[in-house]
C-alpha cells in the first residue's frame, strides 16, 4: 500500500469511526441500463419543489505563496482571511467555501471565513463540492489521480459517507441530503447521503462534469447548462431543458467551464484569464441565458456579447489581467490579479461598483447567486470608443484578440472608429500583427475625413522624433473613395516625401487622379519629372502613371505635351511608358500646340 | 574627428574650397588640401545636346560642363530643365554632381527638389551639390535634410551648413547633436556665436568627449573678431576641468596646433590646461 493510500485509509478509517457509514458496491456502476427517466422522475418530484437557498455572494482571492484565503463578501460585510496552505483552487459551495491543502480539507462560512469542518485527507485533490446547508458534500481526485472519493460531511464535522470508486466524479451539488453527483462526463448519480444508495441515475447528452446550485435552482454543465427540472427524466433522449452559448472562434479557445474532472491548482493559470462566462436562466419555457449576454475575458479585456448572435456588444479594458468571474444577474463579477473586484454592466460594460481584496491575488474565485449587478454605469464610452480602447493597449499579449476587436471596430459606423484606426496605423507600437488589418480596415473606411487629414498633415521628421510615416496608402484609399477634394494638398505634400513607402505614394497619386485640382499641378509636375525615368519599382511607377492621368485631365495642352514627351522618350521607365501611352492613346487627339513643354 | 563618420569626411573633403576660407587654412585633422580643378572652356553645342534628349548625349554635354566647373554655369538653366524634365537615374546622378560642380546658386532649387528624391543615393548627391551651390535656397534645403530618413544624408547636410556659413542654422544644428548627429558638432563649432558656443562646450559629459570636441576644436581655431579670447580661454577650462585622459590629449593636440602669432593669452591657459591634466588616467604622460 503506497504511502498516499495509507493516508487515504487512515482518512477513511477515521471517518468510519466519526460515523460514516459504508456505500452500496454498485454505486456509479457501468452496467447500468437506461430506466428512460423514471428514477431521475422520482427525485424531481421528492425534491423538485425543495426551496434551494441562495449561495453566499462572495469573492475569494488566493494571496501570499497559495497559503492565504481574502474573502470579500459582496453583499457587504467585513472581508475576512484565513491562512492555510492551499493545494487546489477553493470552491464556493452554498454559504461554505471548502478548501485542501497542507494534508486536510476544511470548509469555511463563506461571509465571516469561520471554520466550520476540518478533516485529514492526505494528498487527495480537491475538485469540487456542494453544500446544502447542513451537509457539505466534496469530491476529490484520489491520490493515485486514477479514482475519486465522495465525502460527506455535516456542519458539525461527522463525515456522514464516504465513497471511493474507480470513476471520475466531477463538482458535486447537494439537495435535501441528496447528492448529485456527475461523473465519467456524462451521467449525474443521485446518491441518498442516509444510505449510500444510487437512487436514481440520468444520463445527460452533453460533457457534464459538475452540478451547482443558482437562481433557486439546480444545474448541471459543462459545455452547456442543463436544469434539473420536470424535463430531465427525457435528458438521455436530448430533452431536457438545455442551452449553451454560441461561442465565435476566439484566441485561446475559452470555454464556458472548466472541467471538473480535473483538479484546478490553487494559482490562477492562462485558463483563468481566457474564459467565458454566462449564468443560465430558468423560464417558463425552459431555460435561457441571462441578460442575453454572455461574457468573456482575455487577460485584461472584459468583454460582453450577444447570446443569441455572439456578437460583441462592449468591451472593457482593465489595468491588470482577470483571474477569476462570474455572471450576475445584470452583469458580470470580475476579479484582477491586483485584487480589484469590478462589476461591469451587462448592457453596457460600464463600471457598476469596484472593490479591493487589500492585496494582490494568485487566483481568485467569484460565487454570485442573488445579488444583481444594479446601479449607474459609469465610464461606459461607444463600443467604438470602447474598441478604440482596446486595440490601441499597447500590450503585447492582447494583440490576438486586438486582432479580433479590429474587425469589429472596422464594422463600427461612428467617425470614433476611424480616429482610432488612424491611431492605430500611424502608432509606432502597434504590433506588426495588428498593422495589416489595420491598414486595410482604415482603407475601407467612408468616414472621419478630418481625422484623417489630421493624420496627413504630419511626415517623417527625425529631428522632431516623428520616426513613422503616417498611414498615407490606406488614408488616400478612403479619401480618394470618398471624393474628398479638401484633402488633395496634403495628399500632394506626400508625392514627395522619401520617408513615405512606395505603396504610400502609390496610393498618394491614385487619390489625387481623383480629387486633385488646379492647385496641385505644381506638385504633381515636380513629381512626374523626377519619377517618370527613376521609379524604381511598379509602384512608384504606378504613381506615375496616376499623376500622368491627373495631368491629362487638369493640365490642359501643356500636360497632354508632358505625357506625350514622356510617352516617346526611351528613358521613361517601361512600365509607366507603356501605361501613360494607353492613356494617351484613349484621350482625345493631341491639341494642335501640343508637343511644348511647359 | 575619430567619431565622425566615413560620410561626413568626404563632405568635409568636397567642402574644402569653402572650409579653408572660413577656417584661414587651419582645419581639423584629416582634412587635406583640395586643388583648384584647371577648368575648360565650354562647348558652345552644349546646352543643345542637353536639351537634345540623346542620353549619351546629354551625358556628354554634363561631362563638359563639369570640366568648365564654374565656367559652365551658363549651362544651369539648361541642366535643372532637364532634371525637372527627367533623366534616367544615371544621368541624374551625373546632372546633380554637375550643378554641384558649378557652384552656381542657380542650381540650388532644382537640387533641393532632388534633395528630397526617394532614391537615397540622388538625395545624397543633391545634398552634396547644394553644399556647393550655397544661398538662402540651399541652406533652406540643408536644413530639411537634417531631418531626413538617411543618416549619411543628416550628417552631409549638417557638415554642409557649416560651411556655408548659415548662422541661422546653428539651432536646428543643436537638435541635430541632440540627435546624435555627430556632424553637427563641427558646424556648430564653426556658426556658433559666443553664447552657442558656450552651450556647445557645456555639451561636454553629456555628448561624447570626440563629437563636442570637434566642435570646440573649430571654435578654438576660428581666427578674428568672431570669436573673443575670452570664450577661447572659457572652453579651455571647461576642456580642463574634466580632468581625464582624453582631455589630456585634446589640449595638447590643440596646443601642437596653436598658431605662434595667435593669442598668448589663450595659449598660456592652453599650456595650464595641458600641464594640469597632464596626470591624467590615459593622459599619454604629461606633455
Amino acid at each position: 500500500m503506497s504511502a498516499r493510500r495509507l493516508g487515504l485509509a487512515i482518512a477513511v478509517a477515521t471517518a468510519i469511526a466519526c460515523g460514516g457509514g459504508q456505500t452500496r458496491l454498485n454505486l456509479f456502476s457501468t452496467n447500468w441500463e437506461d430506466d428512460g427517466g423514471a428514477s431521475i422522475a422520482r427525485v424531481w418530484q421528492r425534491v423538485g419543489k425543495a426551496t434551494i437557498p441562495p449561495s453566499v455572494d462572495v469573492v475569494i482571492g488566493v494571496a501570499g505563496h497559495a497559503d492565504k484565503m481574502i474573502g470579500l463578501p459582496l453583499a457587504g460585510g467585513s472581508k475576512w482571511t484565513f491562512a492555510h496552505p492551499l493545494d487546489t483552487r477553493p470552491v464556493v459551495a452554498g454559504a461554505v467555501v471548502v478548501g485542501s491543502g497542507g494534508g486536510e480539507a476544511f470548509a469555511l462560512d463563506a461571509s465571516s471565513g469561520r471554520v466550520i469542518w476540518r478533516r485529514p485527507t492526505g494528498q487527495i485533490a480537491l475538485l469540487g463540492a456542494g453544500d446544502d446547508g447542513a451537509v457539505t458534500v466534496v469530491a476529490f481526485r484520489d491520490a493515485g489521480g486514477s479514482g475519486s472519493v465522495l465525502l460527506a460531511v455535516t456542519h458539525d464535522g461527522q463525515v456522514v459517507r464516504q465513497i471511493e470508486t474507480s470513476m471520475s466524479l466531477g463538482a458535486p451539488a447537494v439537495i435535501d441530503r441528496l447528492a448529485f453527483v456527475p461523473w465519467a462526463g456524462q451521467y449525474v448519480s443521485v446518491v441518498d447521503l442516509l444510505n449510500g444508495d444510487e437512487m436514481a441515475r440520468v444520463t445527460l447528452r452533453d460533457e457534464t462534469s459538475r452540478a451547482w446550485t443558482e437562481g433557486g435552482s439546480l444545474w448541471f454543465g459543462g459545455a452547456g447548462f442543463t436544469r434539473f427540472d420536470e424535463h430531465i427524466r427525457d435528458a438521455s433522449k436530448g430533452k431536457a431543458s438545455w442551452a449553451t452559448v454560441k461561442i465565435p472562434t476566439l484566441p485561446g479557445q475559452p470555454k464556458l467551464m472548466r472541467s471538473a474532472n480535473a483538479p484546478v491548482g490553487a494559482l490562477a493559470d492562462a485558463q483563468d484569464k481566457v474564459r467565458v462566462y454566462a449564468r443560465p436562466k430558468g423560464t417558463d419555457a425552459g431555460i435561457s441565458i441571462e441578460d442575453g449576454r454572455w461574457y468573456g475575458t482575455y487577460f485584461r479585456l472584459a468583454m460582453g456579447f450577444d447570446a443569441s448572435a455572439a456578437k460583441l456588444g462592449w468591451v472593457h479594458l482593465n489595468g491588470a489581467d482577470f483571474v477569476g468571474a462570474a455572471a450576475a444577474p445584470g452583469g458580470i463579477v470580475l476579479c484582477d490579479e491586483q485584487g480589484k473586484v469590478t462589476e461591469l454592466d451587462a448592457r453596457t460594460g460600464g463600471i457598476l461598483s469596484e472593490q479591493d481584496l487589500g492585496e494582490s491575488v494568485k487566483a481568485c474565485v467569484v460565487n454570485v447567486d442573488a445579488q444583481p449587478a444594479s446601479g449607474t454605469p459609469s465610464g461606459a464610452k461607444t463600443l467604438a470608443g470602447q474598441l478604440a480602447d482596446a486595440v490601441l493597449a499597447d500590450d503585447p499579449q492582447l494583440v490576438a484578440m486586438q486582432t479580433v476587436l479590429l474587425r469589429d471596430l472596422a464594422e463600427a459606423a461612428d467617425e470614433s472608429a476611424t480616429k482610432a484606426l488612424v491611431d492605430l496605423a500611424s502608432d509606432p507600437r502597434t504590433s506588426p500583427e495588428l498593422l495589416p488589418e489595420a491598414r486595410r480596415a482604415l482603407a475601407a473606411r467612408r468616414n472621419g475625413a478630418t481625422f484623417m487629414e489630421a493624420a496627413l498633415a504630419r511626415h517623417y521628421d527625425f529631428l522632431k522624433d516623428v520616426l513613422r510615416a503616417p498611414p498615407v496608402a490606406p488614408i488616400a484609399q478612403a479619401l480618394g473613395a470618398m471624393k474628398d477634394r479638401s484633402a488633395a494638398p496634403l495628399l500632394a505634400t506626400h508625392l514627395l516625401d522619401p520617408a513615405d513607402s512606395d505603396e504610400d505614394v502609390m496610393q498618394a497619386a491614385a487619390a489625387l487622379a481623383i480629387v486633385g485640382g488646379q492647385d496641385e499641378l505644381p506638385t504633381m509636375r515636380q513629381f512626374f519629372g523626377m519619377y517618370r525615368a527613376t521609379a524604381d519599382d511598379d509602384d512608384v511607377a504606378a504613381a506615375v502613371v496616376s499623376v500622368g492621368k491627373a495631368l491629362l485631365a487638369l493640365d490642359g495642352p501643356a500636360g497632354r505635351a508632358r505625357v506625350d514627351a514622356a510617352v516617346k522618350d526611351a528613358m521613361t521607365v517601361e512600365y509607366a511608358r507603356d501605361r501613360l501611352g494607353e492613356l494617351v492613346a484613349a484621350a482625345s487627339p493631341a491639341p494642335v500646340d501640343a508637343g511644348k513643354k511647359k | 574627428m575619430r567619431v565622425i563618420s566615413a560620410s561626413a569626411l568626404v563632405v568635409a573633403l568636397a567642402l574644402l574650397p569653402s572650409a579653408a576660407s572660413a577656417q584661414n587654412d587651419r582645419r581639423p585633422a584629416g582634412a587635406k588640401t583640395a586643388e583648384t580643378p584647371r577648368s575648360t572652356p565650354l562647348p558652345r553645342d552644349t546646352i543643345k545636346r542637353l536639351k537634345g534628349g540623346d542620353p549619351a548625349q546629354v551625358k556628354a554635354a554634363l561631362d563638359d560642363v563639369r570640366m568648365a566647373a564654374k565656367d559652365g554655369s551658363p549651362a544651369v538653366p539648361a541642366i535643372a530643365e532637364v532634371l525637372r524634365a527627367g533623366l534616367s537615374p544615371m544621368l541624374t546622378q551625373a546632372a546633380i554632381e554637375t550643378l554641384g560642380d558649378t557652384e552656381s546658386e542657380g542650381a540650388s532649387e532644382v537640387l533641393g527638389s532632388y534633395s528630397r528624391h526617394r532614391n537615397v543615393v540622388l538625395r545624397r548627391a543633391a545634398v552634396l551639390a547644394l553644399s556647393r551651390t550655397r544661398g538662402a535656397v540651399a541652406t533652406k534645403a540643408l536644413r530639411a535634410s537634417l531631418s531626413d530618413p538617411d543618416a549619411a544624408v543628416r550628417a552631409t547636410a549638417a557638415t554642409a551648413l557649416g560651411g556655408m556659413a548659415a548662422k541661422d542654422a546653428v539651432s536646428d544644428l543643436f537638435v541635430a547633436l541632440d540627435h546624435k548627429v555627430a556632424e553637427a558638432a563641427a558646424s556648430i563649432g564653426q556658426l556658433c556665436a559666443a553664447q552657442e558656443c558656450d552651450r556647445l562646450a557645456s555639451k561636454l559629459g553629456s555628448v561624447p568627449f570626440d563629437v563636442v570636441t570637434s566642435g570646440l576644436d573649430q571654435v578654438l581655431f576660428r581666427g578674428g573678431k568672431d570669436v573673443s579670447d575670452d570664450l577661447k580661454v572659457k572652453i579651455v577650462g571647461r576642456v580642463r576641468e574634466l580632468g581625464t585622459g582624453e582631455a589630456n590629449r585634446f589640449l595638447r593636440e590643440v596646443q601642437g596646433k596653436w598658431p605662434l602669432a595667435w593669442s598668448q593669452r589663450v595659449r598660456q591657459a592652453i599650456d595650464q590646461a595641458v600641464l594640469a591634466t597632464s596626470s591624467s588616467p590615459g593622459s599619454g604622460g604629461g606633455q
